[in-house]
């Protein structure tokens, strides 16, 4: 083995490596620069928007003047606070709760074979590929028919059975990326099962049970269709709310981008916390 | 209770999974707590998808108009009268693959992108990690709407950017292929977020020691990220395919908003198809049928698509 | 085992939460109260103001359910057909009269119906010709352009004037569109239907007929295909392309767009719904506030007078409502409908015009804004806006296909587009 000068830095070997020193710095900068640009640039058009008086609203780049006045009425609209407080609710029990129920589900779809997996990841995978209009009808008898129409199971739990799906699946392929040799190893040394599991297996998959926790709560957190047609006036959320300004005669964007900017608060509040947990990685 | 030793599937997951011999006689009571564990999840599933859907393909089955629900069974008249409608075969059809195929492999590459550029140790990195994630925190509905106006020819900003340089207005939406880029790149705005994340979760949970050994075997970035980070992510990323493809392949709400299916139908996606036979024209057996159809389709598609995957990714064994 | 069993704990507490808040149910139904459910337009909740001040009178309390646009019509259809007392009463409309009229009340008998327009009730009489609606307010597409930029001697009578005049403005730089109207799916009216009637010309043949036992013994046949048809398409061709009065991507338009763009004062002449008056001439919202007018419609080659349509919006009550309601529902419609002074407010706060005749005479007497679109939509001749059967969401989506299929493409090829787009308007119409 030839000797090589190593990178002083002391953290794994970075692709951007290859160029030459002024050359990363360079690219990452130009990097930076387009995410930046790329994804933050549309929010700020929203924010923009959502801060334009009448036909401004739409005309963006034309005139200057600013108003707080789509807030003001949007938050005079009713329920809709009670509207923010229901879906952050609703968002975070399904997250909490699907993730309770699917992580070990999952696990146990990677670690295992024979006809239980096969047939619980057959039966998610099938009922999977339906599209929600096509169901979203029956959803709504279902649950008026077991009286739960809108209350807050009846928004819940459809949205954790839809998060069933997503995590069980991504969860066993995150457990198939870790090599099972450690638990095995826990194993002989002693470990029960569920100790392996709880004391090896789980440290490793923080990282992706935080980020499908973002991702998952941002979901129920935008999500129209359920909202629109399984809720009524108790459970009003914040998808319903907004769809209320579109109307047969035209939507009222103006009202629409104050509200969705009010909502990206609580979605940027989340994400900064459970961030630095998909960061930690396998330090625990 | 000994139970009989399941055969081991192909594929992605490991080979030596623990306890797979017949000797373990608590297989047995992890069957039970599979089970267990299993049970809840499986009843809310029971309830509030399968039943649903089953109702919904009973419908697909009968004559069965919203406003009113003779419901006559009819057999496969819907399904022959979906698979020989010529807009579904030559137009809906391939809209949605080519949408699902162009929307799927952009914003992976730009995720897996995303995520290396993620997996430093910077100050600041939870700045950049928020950013990239804000297309994931307003609605889609949101996000089409606004890339509709944003690209509007009269008033969008990307036509006063278009006049500043001198440019003519591009009436983007009048046409199929403007509107059809339009909509994958909305698309593939607000979907590379989430493989970012993933991928970056995956990239983190890799251990270090095969990179330190490909440093110092002098190994080119390239090769380390196609012999050592493909193959070790292999799994997440077949997954995160699978299920962007089939929601993708169902994509409604971004297109909708857009296009509508138009101009004149021709960006109609098959998700519009099924929309419009519910919840426009209120035929609800028809609109069942379609959506039968394309959960077919997809379900062989898709299945198809983590096989080759696998077989893709496995390059470096 | 510890951790299992704080796991189980953990769910089970965590099941319990989401029982006991899943049954808390904030707004328990008091004895006397209708529920209203509607889209949440300001027309609808002004109409709800008026039930709201006899509501109170009466000792009943109104709730209020809104339900989303998007998915009203298939939401309220579900609840209709499988018998659910959700609402009492519902937001109706011409569109779907003829789809809820058998799961719907017959209104014959509430106070006040016999004092409004006749013509738009066409669309919901039930199979034994009995009404199924209380109109709350009219929806009338009207003529706007900009009054200053137009004298009374320039508004355009004809298609061709309005070329015309909107050319010379553009040339003078006076405005960038001589013309812009919503075109998209679902917006057909302002630029394609308006026209199609002011031609003499409409869907099916006999042109304005809508009773559809003459439509079926004409066979469905659609005239899209016929001369006065093919017009009016390669009129819109030319504005788009060829005169250049209207933007390129007006096929795509939807009634945000052009109210933007002629707020803006990019456009001199519009065509929109009679209520976004008020929005025009509002300083908060537009920038040609005060510089609107209406008039009558231009017409075409195929006709001499022109033709509007004035339709409503109403509210029905579902068959499933028990008796008491029913009737309490009735006696509170009957009471806004014969509620002049609050029909007076409705239209001053939304530009909503009542549907009380009786009003339209004290308004037009006191209101000039009221006695101009009285006099450019009320006092022509009508049409109806819709067909009045099952399949027109089907005949109207397929129609849409067809005009913006011949709009975006060559101008040669727009006989045989409308050609192949006559059979499947007529295939949409007998389809089963």
């Amino acid at each position: 083995m030839t000797a090589l000068p190593v990178e002083q830095s002391g953290h794994p070997y970075r692709w951007t490596g290859a160029l030459a020193p002024g050359g990363r710095q360079a690219f990452l900068w130009l990097a930076t620069i387009a995410i930046v640009f790329l994804f933050l640039g549309p929010i700020v058009i929203l924010v923009v928007t959502s801060l334009r008086p009448g036909w401004a609203v739409f005309y963006i780049y034309r005139g200057t003047d600013f108003t707080l006045q789509n807030y003001r009425d949007v938050l005079a609209t009713e329920a809709v606070i009670h509207a923010f407080i229901n879906s952050l609710l609703v968002a975070t029990l399904a997250t909490i709760v699907s993730i309770g129920v699917t992580v070990s589900s999952g696990y146990m779809l990677s670690r295992f074979r024979g006809p239980i997996p096969r047939a619980w990841f057959g039966t998610i995978y099938v009922f999977r590929t339906v599209p929600y209009i096509s169901w979203v009808l029956p959803l709504y008898l279902v649950c008026y028919y077991l009286g739960i129409y809108d209350t807050y199971a009846g928004i819940l739990l459809p949205h954790i059975a839809v998060h069933i799906c997503f995590f069980s699946w991504i969860m066993k392929g995150f457990f198939d990326g870790i090599d099972p040799s450690m638990e095995y190893a826990a194993l002989i040394d002693g470990c029960t099962r569920w100790g392996a599991f709880l004391r090896v297996a789980l440290p490793s998959a923080i990282p992706a049970i935080a980020a499908l926790g973002i991702l998952s709560w941002l979901y129920t957190w935008n999500e129209f269709l359920f909202a629109l047609i399984l809720t009524g006036q108790n459970t009003a959320l914040i998808t319903v709310t907004m769809a209320q300004f579109v109307t047969e005669l035209g939507t009222a964007w103006n009202l629409m981008s104050a509200m969705a900017v009010m909502a990206m608060g609580p979605a940027i509040i989340i994400t900064l916390f459970a961030q630095k947990y998909v960061i930690r990685g396998l330090r625990i | 209770m000994v139970k009989a030793h399941p055969a081991v599937s192909g594929g992605l997951a490991p080979s030596a999974a623990p306890g797979h011999t017949n000797a373990e006689p608590w297989l047995g009571e992890k069957e039970r707590f599979m089970f267990l564990l299993i049970a809840p999840a499986g009843i809310v599933l029971v309830l509030f998808q399968i039943v649903p859907i089953i109702f919904g393909a009973n419908a697909s089955f009968r004559d069965w108009q919203l406003f009113d629900p003779v419901r006559t069974w009819v057999g496969l008249k819907h399904y022959i009268y979906i698979l020989n409608d010529p807009t579904f075969l030559t137009v809906v059809l391939p809209n949605t693959f080519l949408l699902m195929f162009l929307s799927v492999t952009l914003s992976l590459v730009g995720g897996l992108a995303l995520a290396h550029y993620l997996h430093r140790n910077l100050a600041g990195q939870w700045l950049m990690q928020t950013i990239i994630l804000l297309p994931q925190m307003i609605a889609p509905v949101i996000a089409a709407m606004m890339m509709r106006w944003v690209f509007n020819d009269q008033f969008g900003v990307v036509a006063a950017f278009l006049d500043w340089i001198g440019f003519g207005p591009i009436a983007w939406l009048a046409q199929r292929w403007p509107s059809f880029f339009i909509v994958v790149f909305t698309d593939v705005w607000i979907w590379t977020p989430w493989f970012a994340l993933i991928l970056l979760a995956g990239l983190r949970s890799l251990p270090r020691e095969p990179f330190e050994a490909a440093q110092i075997d002098a190994a080119g970035p390239w090769r380390t990220f196609t012999h050592l980070t493909l193959p070790m992510l292999r799994s997440v990323i077949a997954v995160c395919v699978l299920i962007r493809s089939i929601d993708a392949f169902r994509s409604f709400d971004v297109i909708w908003i857009l296009t509508g299916g138009g101009p004149a139908r021709s960006t109609e996606v098959f998700s519009i198809y099924t929309y419009i036979e519910t919840f426009v024209n209120l035929d609800f057996g028809r609109g069942s049928a379609a959506a039968m159809i394309g959960a077919l389709i997809i379900l062989v598609v898709a299945g198809v698509m983590y096989k080759a995957a696998g077989r893709v990714m496995d390059v470096s064994r | 085992m510890a951790r299992r069993r704080d796991g189980v704990r953990l769910l089970t507490s965590l099941a319990l939460a989401i029982g006991v808040l899943s049954w808390a149910n904030p707004a328990a139904r008091a004895e006397e109260t209708l529920n209203i459910c509607h889209g949440g337009h300001p027309i609808m909740v002004a109409s709800q103001k008026i039930l709201d001040k006899w509501a109170k009178k009466e000792g009943v309390k109104l709730a209020t359910t809104l339900i989303a646009y998007d998915v009203y019509v298939p939401k309220v259809t579900q609840m209709l057909t499988t018998g659910s007392a959700q609402c009492d009463i519902i937001w109706h409309n011409d569109d779907w009269g003829q789809l809820w009229q058998q799961y719907v009340v017959t209104t014959d008998d509430v106070a006040g119906i016999d004092n409004v327009a006749k013509q738009p009730l066409d669309a919901f009489w039930n199979d034994q010709h009995k009404l199924t609606v209380v109109p709350m307010a009219h929806t009338i597409g009207t003529f706007f352009y900009r009054k200053d930029l137009i004298s009374d001697a320039e508004v355009p009578k004809t298609f061709a004037d309005m070329v015309k005049i909107g050319q010379k403005l553009q040339k003078e730089g006076k405005v960038k569109w001589g013309y812009v109207g919503a075109m998209s799916f679902n917006n057909t009216w302002f630029s394609l239907w308006w026209t199609m009637w002011n031609n003499g010309c409409d869907i099916f043949k006999p042109i304005y007929e809508r009773d559809n036992k003459v439509l079926a013994a004409n066979d469905w046949t659609s005239i899209v295909d016929q001369p006065c048809h093919q017009q009016i398409v390669e009129f819109w061709w030319d504005a788009l392309h060829k005169d250049k009065i209207a933007p390129e991507a007006n096929t795509t338009y939807g009634r945000n767009e052009a109210n933007a763009i002629f707020m803006a004062g990019d456009a001199a002449i519009t065509v929109a719904d009679s209520t976004f008056w008020g929005d025009y001439n509002d300083k908060n919202k537009s920038r040609v506030a005060g510089n609107i007018g209406m008039a009558p419609y231009p017409v075409g080659p195929g006709r001499s007078k022109p033709i509007t349509w004035v339709d409503i919006w109403g509210w029905a009550i579902p068959k499933s409502v028990p008796p008491a309601h029913q009737a309490l529902a009735k006696k509170l419609l009957g009471e806004m409908l014969t509620d002049e002074d609050g029909q007076v407010q409705m239209w001053n706060e939304t530009g909503g015009p009542p549907p009380n005749v009786k009003v339209w005479d004290r308004l037009a007497a006191s209101d000039p804004v009221f006695r101009k679109l009285k006099e450019v939509d009320f006092d022509q001749d009508h049409v109806h806006s819709a067909y009045y059967f099952a399949n027109w969401p089907k005949v109207h989506k397929a129609y849409s296909d067809v005009a913006i299929k011949a709009l975006t493409g060559k101008r040669e090829d727009i006989p045989a587009v409308l050609k192949e787009g006559a059979k499947s308007v007529h295939d949409a119409a007998v389809a089963q």
